[in-house]
């Protein structure tokens, strides 16, 4: 037959293939990395930049070394964290908790609306201050910027997650008759599951931002505390080094949202498949 | 024919949508009885209201005008004597084939050994035995949808409502389920009310066909389908398929 003939031309990729190629785009980005830090100290050297403007990155491993060996590092980075995580905590089960009374009485929601609107929008940081004075120079100010910070995109979107039940699951529990604490307990809360967790990773880097920016207006510590301090002396090797402690406190806290979202998703069709090969 | 099971009066429904204040008939003066353990298909154009007169029997939504009378039937409240199958699935994405297939249950709160018994039984005339744990992403189109009817039948209604069930399905699967359906049905004997565009699919399930008009939707005609039962592969390919398929062709014309 003619058409056995045209059978099974395109074969996929098999493992060792992909392997072969993960090994190649692993070199290729490690490549690009040293071609960015090599033009990077070629620029400085061969244009004579001064060394407040942009420091030869060996100077910005040195501050880091510096930081790490001396242990100053982990003090800052303690202290960030434990804003971001208070905060974030806090931030985030107000904003489900408001967000899940919000979207349950369209009542509610309409009687608040204009008011969430006006603080959604209000931007914190120019709250600062008030804080301060409120608060003080302390942790709890800080942490309060946070918590206003995480708290509405997380609202936001466990409304969105609870007014995006299929139809048709309403109909389906209409059916059965379901009571209104079925529908809670069985439904509601997993189907909303998923705008969650995209409000939490929103929360989750507004809430770095507002740790860094609370504590370079009010900070000791901290690393934006770190990024004034590069500043004021104009060390600038200690102000990249902290630029990169922030971004990578930033991706860390990120990820870790990311994992419990793996975990927690695990039914979601953007997951992959159970016993698939990309998990 | 037997008892009325479901009684359709005078039913008509218009819909008032929109700041514009426009208003769509779209259903007018439906007047239809629908007998006990009878398989009546509704077929029409596309639009014509099908759909929304399917929601008025479940009681999902108020007719303008007319009444739907279910007779008989246990009048516990807690139980549901009606089963619906989505066009779409409709499964809940974070629990199991079993799991979804026990909701009704779970809700009704029965958990006696009879239901569950029943449940496995019919997760193994749709062909699901063997994956009651697997996840809805886990599943083919058509298997989702099996999933959805042994949830319509898990607390065995009385009255199984379809709307457009197959739809989204090839032809093949769609034959496979069409016999699953009938097997369930000629096993357990429900009044179905199925709604299709498929009109061969129409014929072989049914014991009555409902042709309705064009948007305001007005029943046409009502076509007893007298081929005999078990419908099997014979009946498919027998000339008098054939005849009433055309008849139905004829009428949607
Ligand atoms: N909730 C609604 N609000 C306003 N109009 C509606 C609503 N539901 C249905 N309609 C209108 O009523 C008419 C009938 O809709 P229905 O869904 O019952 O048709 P159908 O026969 O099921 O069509 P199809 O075969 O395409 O599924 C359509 O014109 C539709 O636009
Ligand atoms: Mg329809």
């Amino acid at each position: 037959m003619p058409s056995r003939a045209v059978q099974l031309e395109a074969q996929p990729p098999g493992p060792a293939l992909n392997g072969n190629r993960r090994t190649l785009e692993g070199i290729l980005t490690i490549l690009l990395f040293i071609l960015a830090i090599g033009g990077w100290k070629a620029y400085v050297v061969f244009k004579g930049v001064p060394e407040y403007l942009l420091p030869p990155p060996e100077r910005v491993l040195d501050s880091l070394v510096e930081l790490i060996v001396s242990g100053e590092v982990f003090k800052h980075l303690f202290v960030t964290l434990s804003e971001v995580i208070v905060g974030f905590v806090i931030g985030s089960i107000g904003g489900i908790l408001a967000g899940y009374l919000l979207g349950r009485w369209r009542l509610v929601e309409e009687i608040f609306s204009p008011y969430i609107l006006f603080a959604q929008t209000a931007p914190k940081i120019a709250l600062i201050p008030l804080f301060v004075i409120w608060f003080g120079l302390g942790l709890t100010s800080k942490v309060v910027l946070i918590v206003s910070m995480t708290f509405f995109p997380v609202m936001v979107n466990t409304i969105l997650g609870l007014r995006s039940i299929d139809t048709n699951v309403r109909n389906l529990l209409r059916i059965l008759k379901a009571t209104a604490w079925q529908r809670f307990i069985s439904v509601e809360l997993f189907a909303s599951l998923p705008l969650i967790f995209a409000g939490l990773r929103l929360g989750m880097v507004q809430a770095v931002i507002g740790a860094i920016v609370a504590e370079w207006v009010s900070g000791k510590t901290g690393l934006g505390y770190l990024l004034v301090l590069g500043n004021m002396t104009y060390n600038s090797g200690l102000l990249i080094a902290a630029i990169l402690l922030t971004t990578l406190l930033g991706i860390v806290t990120y990820m870790a949202v990311m994992a419990v979202e793996n975990r927690v998703l695990y039914w979601h069709e953007s997951k992959a498949k159970i016993g698939g090969q990309d998990v | 024919m037997g008892e009325v099971a479901i009684s359709i009066r005078g039913v008509s429904k218009i819909f008032r949508s929109g700041a514009a204040r426009k208003t769509v008939e779209a259903l007018k003066d439906i007047n239809l009885d629908i007998y006990r353990e009878e398989f009546l298909s509704i077929i029409g154009p596309s639009g014509c209201g099908k759909s929304t007169l399917l929601s008025i029997i479940a009681g999902l939504t108020e007719p303008s005008e007319g009444e739907i009378i279910l007779k008989g039937g246990s009048n516990n409240s807690r139980r549901p004597n009606i089963g619906f199958v989505f066009q779409d699935p409709v499964l809940l994405p974070w629990k199991t084939v079993l799991e979804n297939a026990r909701f009704p249950l779970d809700i009704i709160g029965d958990r006696s050994k009879e239901s569950l018994d029943n449940l496995a039984g019919l997760l193994e005339v749709a062909g699901l035995k063997g994956f009651e744990s697997a996840l809805p992403k886990e599943l083919s189109g058509g298997m989702k949808q099996r999933v959805s009817i042994v949830r319509a039948l898990s607390y065995n209604p009385e009255v199984l409502l379809m709307d457009e069930p197959f739809g989204a399905l090839d032809a093949l699967t769609r034959d496979k389920l069409n016999q699953v359906l009938l097997d369930i049905w000629n096993e357990r004997k429900k009044t179905v009310v199925f709604i299709t565009h498929g009109i061969d699919e129409a014929v072989f399930l049914s014991d009555r066909v409902v042709v309705m008009t064009p948007r305001p939707g007005k029943i046409h005609d009502v076509i007893e389908i007298g081929l005999p039962r078990p419908r099997t592969r014979e009946v498919r390919e027998s000339p008098d398929f054939l005849r009433y398929t055309k008849v139905l062709r004829d009428l949607l014309g």
